[in-house]
């Protein structure tokens, strides 16, 4: 927790087609933080991660990561850089056993050779997955596919670790237990960004956040410092 | 939209023109050896531009121009031992090959993208079994089953089959201009951008698709027969052979997909080739397969699109 | 009683007749579910692999099954490259752009094997291809056992590599979700290529078979591509039973309603089923 930015987004624009989704965004991430994105829905959110991951490339502004560009890489090389991306819906691989598919959330070479340690580390923090680890994911329960998913990510070591609306759709008993293990995920020293749409969740669980609209940043700070403003946005979102 | 008005009505008066020169060629002596390469050229425009028609503007990737040809053949071939003459073979061959088209477009409609391309690939194949083994007048000839010359042609002069032809040409031209200016051209740009998004503006998917399909192979079918007529005999294995397709495919894709002028510029340049590499027979099909590889990855819009995008 | 009798050695044959149509369909079954292209050059590259056996058989005496052991590797790099550098770029051009290019990768071969090897139809003769064997009422050529049992072998092998290796988790992870498995640090260019090639060895040792159980000709890749086409798609994509299934249908078919309508009409019957295929199950018996 030193405070060290390990993630810099420069003045980046991105485009879906001819579509302009993102304007001028630029946002830090600070080393062994949580950061928040908060946002309706097309504030640009899932675009920003996509972009981040290696999905997307931004047509002007740039990403550092750890100090090196990588808004030209692709998403293999940007994971084996450090960035594990959990995209939205989990989207696990249906018709893979649950072991299956945190294996191959190890396949990076330099995460393959840690391949048990990890997968202990993942049953310890979600000891269902272990229990369940040969059916087929598709037969998870949501909060299931969502721990499997969170897993997954984890397999391949990452430093940074970007969370793509990961609590969406689920009963909040669940989106609790979820946060409970981000803490744990946090504590072992991974860097935490994610997208929410629950401001009051996401003020709670982070230390700084940003808050989108439309493809740009109009707010950003500590959540002590936005928690006064969130009494004036609770009107511009609604929660 | 003046000058778009103004630049149809150019087009539309230099395609005359050159028309009404190539006519003449005949009758002001031009050399045989011309005769022929423009009968090969304006019987290629034509299939071109059908090609076109359904490639480039409707979407569907046709895998089958050799069923329409060779079925509008055979069909002017037989009737033509049963003592019709060619001429009146001809229509009712590309009648048959439009029949034909409407027929099988029931199952075959219902093949999405791919499966379309796969199920019009079965097609010809599924032809040319079937008339090596129906051999209904006569007896084998050319090369065991179902191959027989046509009656009634020999006395027909290069000259008549010259103007035939450049008559399909300018035919199959003139009837992109217009269909492509038309509502049912306007309804086959909105399927080929997207075909849910058409059907959910109120075009007729199924039924605009139908419409080009039959189009299509009625005017690939007189082409092919025209073909015919000048070569004297059929039989299945060149009939609906997949050469026609390479030949179609390579000529549109070179000019441009999705272009009016595309198939025109095309063809010149397959012709071109494929007289110039005549000698080297494999070869030369070689190259034209190696040609349309790499015209698709270095150029996909093709020469016209090149330029196009140039121009921009 | 006696036409089940007389029908005993067509069901038998189409059976294991069905077992070579699903090795040849395997490998197009595999790219079809895994890079979800259609290659339309799969029949030419098998029966690349039938003329790589001839060559060995006529210049070198060597069994076309012992060739393989070195052509394997050989066809696994030509698919490689094909994908790799042909049809990865093609996708992103469009995906006519992928059918077109295939088409005249077809083309290229076609010729090409005219251009070498002539018209002339070719066979791989050994001393067992012209065995036959009889069990009772059933008299079958040795050769169709022998296609059967390898294609079950070669989908043990495809099967379990798809389970017990990463390479293979990776295939089916990258068919299942393309976008996931790139965040998984999978470089799906690579797996496609990686797949092409495999299902290219596999079009190599169904040439193989091919050759030494029916004569073939330049053109033949298309007969066969049109009926593995049917079988993937009846079968569903990239099932591998599925494979199996269809293929087995398809052979039956075909020695059937040859039976039935004679032996000219065989082909017929089996392009007839394609069509019929395409038309009602766009998405097969096993697939997804």
């Amino acid at each position: 927790m030193n405070g060290n930015t390990i993630l810099k987004v420069n003045h980046i624009d991105v485009f879906h087609g001819s579509f302009q989704a993102l304007w001028d965004v630029s946002l830090s991430v600070n080393e062994g933080e949580i950061t928040a994105i908060i946002g309706a829905n097309g504030s640009g959110k899932s675009t920003l991660m996509e972009t981040i991951s290696g999905l997307l490339h931004p047509s002007a502004g740039t990403i550092e990561f750890e100090g090196k560009d990588i808004s030209g890489l692709q998403p293999f090389e940007i994971l084996d850089l450090g960035i594990s991306l959990l995209p939205e819906g989990g989207r696990i691989f249906p018709d893979l056993s649950v072991l299956e598919n945190l294996k191959i959330g190890s396949y990076n070479p330099k995460a393959r050779s840690e391949y048990t340690r990890n997968l202990q580390r993942v049953y310890q923090l979600f000891p269902v997955l272990e229990v369940m680890r040969a059916r087929l994911a598709k037969s998870l329960s949501g909060g299931e596919k969502q721990m499997l998913a969170l897993g997954r990510s984890l397999m391949s070591n990452p430093k940074l670790m970007l969370l793509d609306e990961m609590s969406l759709g689920l009963a909040p008993i669940l989106v609790n237990d979820l946060y409970k293990a981000l803490r744990e995920i946090r504590a072992r020293g991974i860097t935490i960004l994610f997208v929410e749409q629950n401001v009051r969740r996401s003020l709670v669980e982070a230390d700084s956040a940003y808050i989108m609209e439309t493809g740009r940043i109009v707010l950003s700070g500590h959540v002590d410092d936005l928690r006064e403003e969130a009494k004036v946005q609770k009107a511009y979102f609604g929660t | 939209m003046k000058t778009a008005m103004i630049k149809s009505q150019k087009g539309f008066l230099l395609l005359i023109t050159v028309g009404v020169v190539l006519a003449l060629f005949p009758v002001i002596g031009a050399p045989r050896l011309w005769l022929l390469y423009l009968f090969i050229f304006f019987i290629y425009l034509s299939l071109a531009n059908m090609w076109n028609l359904l490639a480039g503007y409707s979407g569907l990737i046709s895998l089958c121009p050799a069923a329409f040809i060779g079925l509008a053949g055979y069909t002017m071939t037989l009737l033509t031992w049963v003592g019709c003459p060619y001429y009146i073979g001809m229509i009712l061959g590309s009648l048959a090959a439009a029949f034909f088209a409407l027929i099988i477009s029931f199952p075959v409609f219902r093949m999405k993208g791919i499966y379309f391309a796969i199920g019009t690939l079965v097609v010809p194949e599924i032809l040319r079994y079937v008339f090596i083994m129906w051999v209904p007048v006569g007896r084998p000839l050319y090369g065991g089953g179902g191959g027989y010359p046509i009656k009634g042609v020999s006395q027909v002069s290069p000259a008549l089959t010259y103007w035939l032809a450049l008559a399909i040409a300018l035919i199959s031209t003139l009837l992109m201009r217009f269909i492509l200016r038309s509502k049912l051209g306007t309804g086959l740009a909105a399927i080929r951008d997207n075909d849910i998004t058409a059907a959910c503006s109120g075009v007729n998917v199924f039924k605009l698709k139908l419409v080009s399909f039959v189009i299509a192979a009625f005017i690939s079918g007189i082409a092919g027969a025209v073909f015919y007529v000048y070569q004297g005999y059929i039989e299945p294995s060149s009939a609906f052979s997949i050469q026609w397709l390479v030949i179609i495919m390579l000529a549109t894709v070179i000019g441009g997909e999705g272009t009016e002028e595309g198939p025109i510029l095309g063809t010149l340049v397959v012709v071109f080739l494929y007289f110039s590499l005549a000698s080297y027979a494999e070869i030369s099909l070689i190259i034209q397969g190696i040609i349309l590889v790499i015209i698709m990855l270095l150029a996909p819009q093709g020469i016209i699109g090149f330029l196009r995008k140039i121009r921009n | 009683m006696s036409i089940l009798m007389d029908l005993a050695t067509p069901i038998v044959m189409g059976i294991l007749l069905g077992g070579l149509y699903s090795l040849i369909a395997l490998g197009l079954s595999l790219i079809f579910g895994v890079v979800k292209e259609i290659n339309i050059a799969h029949g030419d590259l098998v029966i690349l692999g039938s003329y790589f056996g001839f060559v060995g058989l006529t210049f070198a005496g060597i069994d076309p099954m012992l060739s393989l052991i070195c052509g394997l590797p050989v066809f696994f790099g030509i698919g490689y490259g094909i994908q790799r550098y042909l049809l990865n770029r093609a996708f992103r051009i469009s995906m006519d752009a992928t059918l077109i290019i295939a088409f005249g990768i077809s083309i290229i071969l076609q010729n090409t094997y005219q251009l070498i090897w002539t018209p002339l139809s070719r066979g791989l003769t050994t001393s067992y291809s012209v065995e036959s064997f009889s069990a009772g009422p059933i008299y079958v050529p040795l050769v169709y056992l022998l296609d059967l049992i390898v294609a079950i072998v070669v989908m043990i092998f495809l099967r379990e590599f798809l389970k017990r290796t990463y390479m293979g988790v990776a295939i089916r992870a990258a068919a299942q979700d393309w976008k996931a498995a790139q965040l998984m640090g999978i470089d799906t260019n690579r797996i496609y290529a990686y797949t092409f090639g495999i299902a290219t060895a596999i079009a190599a040792i169904a040439g193989v078979f091919l050759g030494l159980t029916f004569p073939f000709t330049p053109l033949s890749g298309m007969s066969f591509l049109i009926i593995a086409l049917g079988v993937v798609i009846l079968g569903g994509m990239g099932s591998i039973a599925g494979t199996l299934v269809a293929g087995i249908a398809f052979g039956l078919a075909q020695t059937i309603g040859g039976y039935f309508f004679g032996v000219s009409a065989q082909m017929l019957v089996a392009y007839t089923m394609v069509l019929v295929v395409l038309a009602i199950i766009p998405r097969g018996i096993f697939g997804r």
